[in-house]
Parts: C-alpha cells; sequence; structure tokens
C-alpha cells in the first residue's frame, strides 16, 4: 500500500521538476532538428531520423537519471524530508522501491512522449509504418531506463548526489560495452580474465535493450527478444533494489 | 479521531500527576507478542509514574496494557569515520511513558534528546537495547502506525501544497484517500493554514512549516505523539497554539513525549519530566515532585523602612533589595515568613504584599545542568554530539 503512495509522489516530484519538462523541451527540438539533416542523408532520412531519435530518447533519459534520479534519496535525506515518511509505518525496502517505481514511471511518459514525437515526425515523412519498430525502441529505452533508475536510487541511498552521478554514469557506459567486455576477457590472459568477467557480469547488459539498428530497418523486433529484455530488466533491477535494500536498512538519519 | 471543532478543556492539577487516557483494545495477537517479548527482555527497574491513579469511567490501563513508551538500555554511539573512535549518542536508557501522560525531554544542546526521539521513531538504529511504542518493538515499521512524530525544524516537499502533503502522509499512515481529504481539510484548519489549502510550501514561513508539521503528525488521530522542539521557530501565538493542541491532546488520552528548551512551556504541559545530561537519564520525576524538594522563597513587598537594617537572626535568610518605588525583602526560607513579618511589623513598615516565589523549573534544571557539567569534564570535550 505504502509503495504506490510513495511511487506516486515521486512520480509527482519528477514531473513538477523543470529539469524533466525541459528536458523533454530539448530531447522534442532534438528529434524536429534531425529533419535539418533529412536532406543531406542521401536517401537515408528515415534510417537517420529513426536511430537518432531513438538514440535522443535514450540519453535525454539518462541525463533526467543523473540529473533526478541520483539525487533521489541523498536529497531526501540532506534535506530531511525523509524523517516525515520514515517515522511513519513504512519499511526502509518499501521507501527505496517507491521511489524506483516513480522516478522509472516518470521516464517511461518521457520515453513513450518523445517516441509519440518521433513517430509523428516519420509519419510527416510518409514513413507512419515505421510506427511499432519505434514504439518497440522506445520502450526498450525505458527498460534500459529502469535499470539505471535502480542503480541511481542504490547509489543515491548511500552517497551524495554528485558520486552516485558519477557511478551512475561510470556503469551506464560501462555497461553499453558489455559484450565487448565480455569478449574481450575471453581473449584475456588469467587474473585479468576473471577480473573483466566479473565487471562485465556486474554491469548491466544494457546492448540487450539497444534494437536501434534494427528499428531504424523499419524491423521490428521478436516478442521472445521483448519479453526477454523486459525479465532481464526486472531482474536486474530487483536485485540492485535488494541491495539498496540491505545497505539502507542499517543507515542512520542524523 | 479529534474533531476540528473540539472546545477548550480545564486542565486538571499538573503537580498531582493527573491524567486522562484513551484505550482502544488489545489483540490476543498483539499480547500475545507483547508477553513473548517480555519473556526474551525481562525489564529492569525503571522509572515510572509514581502518582497515577485510574480515571473513573475509564479502564485502569496501569493494570494491564503494555506502556506507551518503554525503553530497556536503549543505547547509540557512533563510530567517528576518519579516527573510528567511539562517539557517545545516549546511554543505558531505561524508562517508560504512561498512556495519557505527557512528558518533557530536558537537556541542554548535544545532551542527547533528539538522539532519543529518533532512535524511538526508527530513524537511528540502537546500537544496543530495545524499545517499544505502544507495546510493539521499534524495530517493526508497524510501532509506527500509530504514532505521530514532529522533527525538529521540519522539512517537506516544496513542491506539493499543504492539503496535498497532509493527505499523502495521512494515507501513509493508513487513512483511506477520502479520509486522508476530510482529515487533511480539517487538521489544516485547525492549525491555521486552511485559508489558502491549495499554497505551495515553498511559500510557506518557517512558523507556517511549523504548524504543518503538527498537523501531519495529528493527522491519523495517533495514540503517541512525539515531538522534538515542537515550539521552536513559533511566535508567541504560534505557541500558544501548539500548546494548546499538546493539551488537547492530552485530554483525548494521547501519550505526548516532547523535548523543549522552553522551560515555561514544559513545566506548564508535562505530567512528567525526564532530564538528559550528556546522553544518560539522570532523573524523571513529577514537576510537582521536582519542584517541591526545593525551598520556598518568599517576596515581602515594604515601604517606610528607608533606614532599616536586617537583624543579625534573620540576616541569612532575609535580604534587602532597594528600589525607587519600594523595598523588597527576599525570604529564602519560608518556614520563618511569621518572624520575619514580626520583625518588619515592629519596626514601623508598611507591608504591600507577601509573594510567594516558587523556584521554577528553570533554576532547578539549570542547577542540574551545572551537576551535569561537572560530570562532563571528566570525559574529552568531544566525544557528544547531536544528532
Amino acid at each position: 500500500m505504502t509503495v504506490p503512495l510513495i511511487a506516486r509522489n515521486t512520480f509527482r516530484e519528477a514531473t513538477r521538476d523543470r529539469v524533466l519538462a525541459g528536458v523533454v523541451i530539448a530531447g522534442g527540438v532534438v528529434i524536429l532538428g534531425t529533419q535539418l539533416l533529412h536532406t543531406l542523408a542521401l536517401g537515408e532520412g528515415r534510417r537517420l531520423t529513426t536511430d537518432l531519435g531513438l538514440t535522443a530518447i535514450s540519453l535525454f533519459g539518462l541525463l533526467i537519471v543523473l540529473l533526478v534520479g541520483t539525487s533521489l534519496v541523498a536529497k531526501e535525506i540532506e534535506r530531511r524530508t525523509i524523517f516525515n515518511l520514515l517515522a511513519r509505518p513504512i519499511s526502509r525496502p518499501a521507501y527505496l522501491v517507491g521511489k524506483w517505481l516513480g522516478l522509472s514511471g516518470a521516464l517511461w511518459v518521457v520515453a513513450g512522449s518523445l517516441g509519440l514525437v518521433l513517430w509523428a515526425v516519420l509519419a510527416v515523412r510518409g514513413h507512419a509504418a515505421m510506427g511499432p519498430a519505434v514504439l518497440e525502441g522506445a520502450y526498450l529505452a525505458g527498460l534500459e531506463l529502469t535499470v539505471i533508475t535502480a542503480l541511481a536510487v542504490l547509489f543515491s541511498a548511500l552517497s551524495t548526489p554528485v558520486l552516485s552521478a558519477l557511478y551512475t554514469l561510470g556503469f551506464y557506459a560501462v555497461g553499453q560495452w558489455s559484450w565487448d567486455l565480455r569478449e574481450f576477457a575471453r581473449q584475456a590472459p588469467g587474473a585479468l580474465r576473471s577480473t573483466l568477467e566479473v565487471v562485465a557480469n556486474l554491469v548491466p547488459n544494457l546492448p540487450v535493450f539497444n534494437m536501434r539498428a534494427l528499428a531504424a530497418n523499419g524491423e521490428p523486433t521478436t516478442l521472445a527478444h521483448l519479453a526477454l529484455a523486459t525479465l532481464y530488466a526486472l531482474a536486474y533491477s530487483g536485485c540492485v533494489l535488494a541491495l539498496a535494500s540491505a545497505a539502507f536498512e542499517s543507515r542512520d538519519f542524523k | 479521531m479529534p474533531q476540528g471543532g473540539h472546545g477548550r478543556c480545564s486542565l486538571p492539577d499538573r503537580s498531582a500527576g493527573e491524567v486522562t487516557r484513551r484505550d482502544g483494545p488489545k489483540t490476543a495477537k498483539s499480547l500475545s507478542r507483547l508477553r513473548a517479548d517480555a519473556q526474551r527482555n525481562p525489564v529492569p527497574p525503571t522509572q515510572t509514574h509514581p502518582d497515577r491513579r485510574p480515571v473513573p469511567g475509564r479502564p485502569n490501563t496501569g493494570t494491564g496494557q503494555e506502556p506507551a513508551i518503554r525503553t530497556v538500555g536503549l543505547s547509540k554511539s557512533y563510530r567517528h569515520p576518519w579516527t573510528g573512535r567511539l562517539v557517545l549518542g545516549v546511554e543505558d536508557l531505561n524508562f517508560e511513558v504512561e498512556r495519557g501522560e505527557v512528558m518533557g525531554c530536558l537537556g541542554p544542546n548535544g545532551a542527547g534528546k533528539t538522539t532519543a526521539l529518533k532512535l524511538l521513531t526508527g530513524l537511528l538504529k540502537p546500537t544496543r537495547g530495545s524499545a517499544w511504542l505502544l507495546g510493539e518493538p521499534i524495530t517493526r515499521a508497524e510501532s509506527r502506525r500509530r504514532l505521530g512524530f514532529l522533527p525538529e525544524q521540519p522539512y517537506f516537499y516544496e513542491y506539493l501544497s499543504g492539503i496535498e502533503y497532509l493527505e499523502f502522509v495521512g494515507q501513509l499512515s493508513g487513512l483511506h484517500a477520502q479520509d486522508a481529504h476530510e482529515r487533511a481539510r480539517r487538521w489544516l484548519g485547525r492549525v491555521g493554514l486552511g485559508q489558502r489549502p491549495q499554497l505551495v510550501l515553498r511559500k510557506y514561513s518557517k512558523g507556517m512549516l511549523q504548524r504543518l508539521g503538527l498537523g501531519a503528525a495529528l493527522m491519523h488521530d495517533p495514540e503517541l505523539l512525539i515531538l522534538d522542539e515542537p515550539m521552536s521557530g513559533l511566535d508567541p501565538f504560534g505557541r500558544r497554539d501548539v500548546r494548546d493542541l499538546i493539551l488537547e491532546q492530552r485530554e483525548l488520552g494521547t501519550t505526548v513525549l516532547f523535548s523543549s528548551h522552553i522551560l515555561p512551556d514544559v513545566e506548564t504541559l508535562s505530567d512528567r519530566v525526564a532530564i538528559i545530561m550528556a546522553g544518560r537519564l539522570t532523573r524523571m520525576a513529577t514537576v510537582g515532585d521536582i519542584v517541591s524538594g526545593s525551598r520556598q522563597r518568599v517576596e515581602i513587598r515594604c515601604a517606610g523602612v528607608p533606614l532599616l537594617e536586617v537583624q543579625p537572626e534573620l540576616r541569612d535568610v532575609l535580604e534587602r533589595q532597594d528600589h525607587s518605588h519600594e523595598t523588597v525583602f527576599m525570604l529564602h526560607d519560608d518556614t520563618r515568613l511569621n518572624e520575619s513579618i514580626d520583625w518588619l511589623l515592629r519596626r514601623g513598615a508598611l507591608i504591600r504584599a507577601v509573594v510567594p516565589q516558587r523556584t521554577s523549573l528553570e533554576e532547578l534544571f539549570l542547577n542540574a545542568a551545572g551537576a551535569g557539567e561537572g560530570s562532563k569534564a571528566e570525559a574529552p570535550a568531544d566525544d557528544r554530539r547531536s544528532a
């Protein structure tokens, strides 16, 4: 019962924040701006618009996570607003899950809105049939942001906003290269190989959510892949939130 | 449920420690849990209310119900992040607060009052010891279901309006949405913020935030209120309103534990006072008991005694103070009042008034604090900190 309440309040907090509105507008402008390159794309305008548009959804979503998500819990502790919540019958894990759900919800709205803008732009250009591929791409971007938000909540619960932003960005960057890292580990000698494998398994497997090349060709991904990506996002986020809850449980609020 | 239109109630005699109580049925499940807790953690001798008596027409809570607050060896210490040195927060707190009782918590800055309150509300984790709120161990989130808490200098979500905030916290404490909405409206009005319910909190003044915090603490009709410096930041009118609210809750049988630096408020509101010094509970008694243990002073205001010197037999207890319009003789031992008045009348003094000067809680507290400073001197100066 308390999780949806905290989620709703976090959603309200995020959506009333000017940062979110600013980022959505900037994302929309970038998607529209791809049309300036359309004539230079030598017949690849559809591909370029789709690819850049989906990339913009991911990157602007990441920007929101870094600006809002990484201070999600730390700011509450710093401003002591957390006192008013945790002195009520709310468990600390429920608080963290609520925070994660609330911001994830706001990010889904952002990904969905920008996805619709992208679709509209493509439709104006006569590529309305790209709709399913674009929406799938936006859906996967939403899943990716959900995973990154879980990491932001973990770091935010344990450190300062600046540090948690750095950690989150680090995990995002390494996570984007996790397949290459795993490949590199196979060719590396002994101890380095084990280390790289551990790192590759710890960071989120973000290439799972990157179907932009496929979408740019107007090819929808398979349902099996979508289901797998959804399950992976939920499992990874669950593990991260469990870790965050365990660490947060013993934390003192002075 | 407290209604918005409660009338002001006449107050019972504070010094007698008379209280009214709120009694609710205890479920078999919670009782069995309490028994199990009691078996696991035998309670050491605690300082309980010395003169509690049943209220006519109400069950005697002293015979069956768990106290509203019970602490057993509750301690908190911190490890300094750089030096690794242990820093004491509070040490070995053992006390009980009975249901329906109002207890004031006194202590200088850094004594451990806020630490103790935060331990009870789950914001800090005890290093050692246990505590129960209304029979529930504080380690369980459920212990806070019937708790209302006002932190010191409360902070709120600036993006919410007053009514949104109260609805939110009311629902977090278990109220249904409709009920939370109705109560939020009522409590906003009750704390004097009802005229602009949609005003966002970033536009609230400090006093308004304090009032809102009190409304938030009371929204769900808690059986136990823990208030950390509830009068801080308030003007005299705000302080009076908060005092009235606490007294009203007391009349409804709500248990109240509050800390304050404003000693007259503690004296006015509390059934009992707990004095915390250097992280330890040094004294716990009724205000009446604390004050009655001190010698009574009497002020005798006179005229017509310009050259009168105090006779040698009275010099150790009677002190002359000359003012522009009168002479005041301060008698430091009221047992010698008749003797002093006889002497003044014999000398032709015109006695205008005889005013008993009760030793205030403030003087007694300052004396106790002075003693505490002495004991603190034994410890390194930096081994205390306030949460």
